[in-house]
Formats: structure tokens, C-alpha cells, sequence
């Protein structure tokens, strides 16, 4: 019986490490950048991406692409996050797979933090060079100080080619062309191995000598200082006036090598230009708005009132990044992300053009996994249970209009 | 052989176990400092030391050299009064340099691509020679700290400028001017990194016009000798012998 039980936990514990081991071969990339965790009403209600364009889904090394498109600051910026007094426009990729050769906003390269005004509308282009091979989610990304990142829609991007051919040849105000890839890196090494190898000689001439055992017993014995001999004074003074004259003379040739050197750059760019959205003549006013569980579906009642001067159809309505679709209005051209696209998500009780100065209520519902997918259900769980988003509406001859807004939310479970 | 008989026979024989020892513990020393050191740095220095865009002449200056005065204060304490070893802080720096190499070569380029001249680490040899030498000629920590600290704060500058000059070279980007490490840390994108973290070029040290380094070096230098003070007294006291039994 003895053996039959030792035998059972043998092969109990054989099995457990082979167990162990199988797991080890399974190693998914960790490709996404932690998007759906992000509190739904940060995605909600700060910055709303739109109109965004990916100029390529594959992309060969030293190739660029461009990610452009719009965002709104949001007038009902929440309260529990700072606002976006110091910004930076930022890219979500996993580490340098691209590099960034430039990103504007209104126009203006931006390499540095921003200022941006709440309630405004902001062009921005990103050119990127590819520069890894593989597959990457390339996000949008908003960088706010005191609010953290707010990350924007992403898309697949398949970069082809070889690393080993990424160049990024840069010309400086010296009028020197460098590869900034390679830049500097056999002066670095030269002068990190120079310096280590200097440690080492001054760490070789004391192991020479007995270290620990014998000097301990001198040292507790009265006979410390005679174990610091003439000659060791005379090679520790040689390394002292060595270094010194070392880091001088070094200092003194590099100055002239490189006569002109600047300091890093830093500080604000404010007056960052904003589009001047027009004034839309579509007023929406939300009478009440549910989010129900179980269904993935947000129901709101809104009353909108057309002051135009032509008939409008609610098109679209877009929040975090997710777009619910009318397909009989408005339909994706760009080739946005499948996954943050609802083609047929949002259903209007009564879609039929509202005429100029007309005012309906309607019931509108935006359903779709994404609710779920993306997480945005979690707003729930929010600290501030509101929602916010963008409806586009348009004429008869597809022109455009955007409305903000800004509504509580109240769930229904059942 | 009883317990109280010598495990060695002969005078070779103890010279032999000696130097084995010897190495053993300055192995063990070597990885051990390296770890500590490493860590400490890490945390305190951080992105100072990570990032070429963040080497500026004015932070950069000022905070590594304190930081980093640190455990080579302490292993010479240890080193010093008990064995008379000049080398405490010279096998502080050579741990340290190691790891950090190892760090940014496998993690920065090896895992994420940030290439090796943009995530090279800071430089401490110079300093750290110098203030083991004062420490030997001296024997004195006063000496040691006020001289040794300050040297320690001064030399950092001028001992990483031929590597750093290179890329301070300025350059005209779509109607900017940066330089090659404002341009580094543009290109190379940091998802977790915004800009608006770095911190480089603040203060109110505006009245030396362009020559604020050595202004910086000598501030650096000022409060390297405190913390020189404070981690030589952490050696002494951690390295105490008093819960080892004596024989």
C-alpha cells in the first residue's frame, strides 16, 4: 500500500512539473496597452478622437505612415482629473517599433507639452517611421500632467523589412549628416571601457596584495597604517593627478571637436491653434439616459431641434472612441478599427429627416459588444455617473454637424 | 583534528586558504554592492540616468552626483577602517557601472529596442578615484568627505562631457531647434515617458547666464559632502562585526 501511495505522488508530482513546463511554451504577446482598463469616463468625457485616418496598414522598415485625424477637448472635463493645462501628444506603440519623425497639432510640430483649451476642436497629424517588423496596435494617445495617458482608438499596423536596415540620418545645424540610430555609440563605448578598464587597474594593484584576513588581524592590532606602504602613495597620487588630468585633458578636446553644443530643450508651447468649428445649428437636449446591463445597450431620449436651414438625420454617435452607426445615414470610409466600428449600432425610433425649425423627440439606442469589449459598461462602477459623446448629424447633401453631450446615466439591470 | 587544532598545516597552506578567501569575499562583496547600489540608484537617480534627454546641466549635475556618492561612501567605511582598502568606492562604481550596462544593454535594447546611445548609463570612475585616493593619502574621513565630496560633485560633469557633448550638437527639426537628445527622445517613443515629466532646465539659477554647470557642479559638490558624512557613518555602523562570535 506504502508503495503504491509513494508511486502516486511520484507521478502526482511528475505530472505537476510537467504541467509547469507545457505552460512555459504558452507566451502570448502582450500587445494591447492596457486601453480597456482605463476608467470608462476618462475615455468618455476629455478627449474625443474623430475623423482619424491611418495611412497605411502595412508598412515596410524605414517607410512612414501618417495617423491624422481631430480631437475635441471636452467642455465637461471631469473634475477628478487635472485639467489639460500641460498635454503632450503621444503615440501608443510598444516602444519604438515606429519612431516618431514629427507630430502637430494645428498645424505646429509639437516635439514638446502643449497647452490645450477645454471646449476646442484640435487638428493633428503623427508621421511615423517604421522601424521593428511585426504586427502593433498603434494608438492614438493624449498624455494629460495630473490626469495620466488618454489613450485613443488603435489599428493594426504590420511592419515588413529588417531592423538591421532602420536608418535615421539627421543633419544638424554643423552641417554634419549623423545616423542618429548609431550615432555616438563608439565614442560611448570607448569612454565607458577606457574609464572601467582605469577602475579595474586601481582594484588589480590592491588584490596584489593579502585583502581581508591578514590586514584585518594588522589593522586590530595597532599596525593599520603600515600597511600603506611609500609606493602605494606615490601610484595612489598617480591615479589622482592621472584621473584628474585625464577628465581635463578629455574635456579640453572634446570642446574643440564639438565647439558648438546647446542645452536641452525644454518648456510649454502655448497658442496651439484650434479649428474654428462652426456653430452648429442643431440643438440637443437630453431628456433622460439608461444604460442597460443586460441588453449592452445605451438608451437615451433626446429632443433635437433643427435651427438650420436644411432637413438632418442623426448619423452617428461616438464616445471613447467607439462609433454606433446609422448605416442608412452615414457609413465608415476610412477603414477604422472593426473592432471600435458599430456599423449598424445605433437605432433611431424615428430617423426620418427633421425638417428646418422643427423639433422632435426621439428614442436613440447604441448597442454593441463593444460596450463590453471596451469595457465602457464599467461606467457604472464611475465615481461621477455620467456619460458624454459626440452626434454627427447630416443634410441631404452629406455635410456634417457635431453636437456635444453630456448627460447623467442611470443603469438598469434588468 | 580537534576543534581547537589549526585547519591548516603549514604558512604556504594559510597564504593559500587566505587569498581564497580573499577572492571569495570580494566576489561576494562585488555582486552584493552591485545589487544594492544598483537598486538604490535606480530609484533615486532613475530617469536622470536612463535617458539622454534628461542629462541637462543643471538637474542632471545636481542630483546624480548626490545620489550616487552614496554606497561608495559606505564600502569605504567598511573597507577602510577595518582592512585599510582604498578601493571602496572604485568597486562601488565598477558594481554599479556593470549593472547598469547589463540593464540597459539586455532591457533597453535587448527587450524594448531603445537604442544603446540614447540609454547609456552616467559615468562615476573619475570621482570615485579620486575620492579613494584622498581617502589613502589622508586617512581622514573629514578630509576625505570635504575634499573627496566635493571633487566627486565636480569631476561628474567634465567626466561624462566627451561622451554626452556629441549629443548636445544642435539641430533645426521642421522649424525647432533641439538638440540631438531632445531629438533622441522624440524619435524614440516612450509611451509611459511624456514630455512633460522630464525634468531638465528648471530653476531659478538664471543670474551665469550660460555657464551654469559648474554653478550646478559645486551646489552638487556642497551636498555630496553631507551625504558623504551621512553614508559613511551607515558603513561603519552596518558593517560592525559585534553579532559575529569571535573564535
Amino acid at each position: 500500500m506504502k508503495i503504491l501511495k509513494d508511486k502516486v505522488a511520484k507521478l502526482s508530482f511528475v505530472a505537476l512539473l510537467i504541467t509547469i513546463t507545457a505552460a512555459m511554451f504558452y507566451a502570448p504577446t502582450a500587445s494591447a496597452h492596457g486601453e480597456k482598463s482605463q476608467a470608462a469616463f476618462m475615455r468618455m468625457r476629455t478627449i474625443h478622437w474623430f475623423d482619424l485616418n491611418w495611412s497605411k496598414e502595412e508598412v515596410v522598415v524605414n517607410d512612414t505612415m501618417t495617423i491624422s485625424g481631430k480631437f475635441f477637448v471636452f467642455g465637461g472635463w471631469p473634475e477628478t482629473v487635472d485639467k489639460p493645462d500641460i498635454s503632450f501628444l503621444n503615440i501608443g506603440i510598444p516602444g519604438p517599433v515606429f519612431i516618431r519623425a514629427g507630430s502637430w497639432i494645428g498645424g505646429q510640430l509639437v516635439p514638446r507639452s502643449v497647452q490645450l483649451e477645454l471646449g476646442e476642436t484640435y487638428e493633428f497629424k503623427v508621421l511615423l517611421k517604421a522601424r521593428r517588423p511585426g504586427d502593433w496596435h498603434v494608438h492614438t494617445m493624449m498624455n494629460v500632467k495630473g490626469g495620466g495617458p488618454i489613450i485613443g482608438p488603435g489599428k493594426w499596423v504590420t511592419v515588413t523589412g529588417s531592423m538591421s536596415s532602420f536608418t535615421n540620418p539627421i543633419t544638424t545645424l554643423t552641417g554634419q549628416t549623423i545616423d542618429l540610430e548609431t550615432y555616438n555609440l563608439g565614442n560611448t563605448y570607448f569612454w565607458h571601457a577606457a574609464w572601467y578598464g582605469i577602475g579595474l587597474l586601481w582594484l588589480a594593484y590592491w588584490c596584489r596584495k593579502p585583502l581581508f584576513v591578514p590586514r584585518l588581524i594588522a589593522v586590530e592590532a595597532g599596525k593599520g597604517d603600515a600597511l600603506i606602504t611609500g609606493t602605494d602613495k606615490k601610484v595612489a597620487l598617480g591615479f589622482g593627478v592621472g584621473v584628474i588630468a585625464i577628465v581635463a585633458m578629455s574635456m579640453a578636446s572634446t570642446n574643440e571637436s564639438f565647439p558648438i553644443t546647446t542645452p536641452l530643450q525644454a518648456g510649454l508651447l502655448r497658442g496651439i491653434k484650434s479649428i474654428d468649428m462652426p456653430v452648429p445649428t442643431v440643438a440637443v437636449k437630453i431628456e433622460d439616459a439608461t444604460y442597460r446591463v443586460p441588453g449592452r445597450a445605451m438608451q437615451m431620449t433626446m429632443t433635437i431641434t433643427n435651427n438650420g436651414d436644411s432637413a438632418i438625420r442623426l448619423g452617428e454617435f461616438n464616445t471613447a472612441g467607439v462609433r454606433f452607426m446609422d448605416a442608412a445615414v452615414a457609413q465608415d470610409e476610412t477603414g477604422y478599427p472593426d473592432d471600435l466600428l458599430a456599423e449598424e449600432g445605433l437605432t433611431v425610433s424615428d430617423n426620418s429627416p427633421i425638417a428646418p425649425g422643427q423639433s422632435r423627440t426621439i428614442q436613440v439606442t447604441a448597442s454593441d459588444a463593444a460596450w463590453e469589449v471596451y469595457r465602457l459598461a464599467d461606467l457604472i462602477y464611475d465615481p461621477d455617473s455620467r456619460f458624454a459623446g459626440l452626434l454627427f448629424f447630416y443634410d441631404q447633401s452629406g455635410n456634417r454637424q457635431m453636437v456635444t453631450i453630456d448627460a447623467p446615466l442611470i443603469p438598469s439591470f434588468i | 583534528m580537534s576543534a581547537s587544532q589549526s585547519a591548516v598545516r603549514s604558512r604556504a597552506e594559510a597564504v593559500k586558504v587566505s587569498r581564497t578567501f580573499d577572492w571569495l569575499i570580494l566576489f561576494t562583496l562585488f555582486f552584493v554592492v552591485l545589487g544594492g547600489y544598483h537598486v538604490h540608484f535606480m530609484l533615486t537617480g532613475g530617469d536622470w540616468d536612463f535617458w539622454t534627454d534628461w542629462k541637462d546641466r543643471r538637474l542632471w549635475v545636481t542630483v546624480l552626483p548626490i545620489v550616487g556618492i552614496t554606497f561608495p561612501a559606505a564600502v569605504q567605511a567598511v573597507l577602510w577602517w577595518r582592512y585599510r582598502l582604498p578601493f571602496g568606492a572604485v568597486v562601488a562604481v565598477l558594481g554599479l557601472l556593470l549593472g547598469e550596462w547589463i540593464n540597459r544593454y539586455l532591457n533597453f535594447w535587448g527587450w524594448t529596442y531603445f537604442p544603446v546611445n540614447f540609454v547609456f548609463p552616467s559615468n562615476f570612475m573619475p570621482g570615485a578615484i579620486v575620492l579613494d585616493v584622498i581617502l589613502m593619502l589622508t586617512g581622514s574621513m573629514t578630509t576625505t568627505a570635504v575634499v573627496g565630496g566635493l571633487a566627486y560633485g565636480l569631476l561628474f560633469y567634465p567626466g561624462n562631457w566627451p561622451v554626452i557633448a556629441p549629443l548636445h550638437v544642435p539641430v533645426e527639426y521642421n522649424g525647432m531647434m533641439m538638440t540631438l537628445a531632445d531629438l533622441q527622445g522624440y524619435h524614440y517613443v516612450r509611451t509611459g515617458t511624456p514630455e512633460y515629466i522630464r525634468m531638465v532646465e528648471k530653476g531659478t539659477l538664471r543670474t551665469f547666464g550660460k555657464d551654469v554647470a559648474p554653478v550646478s557642479a559645486f551646489f552638487s559638490g556642497f551636498v555630496s559632502i553631507i551625504i558623504y558624512f551621512l553614508w559613511h557613518f551607515f558603513g561603519k555602523w552596518f558593517g560592525s562585526t559585534a553579532f559575529v562570535e569571535a573564535a
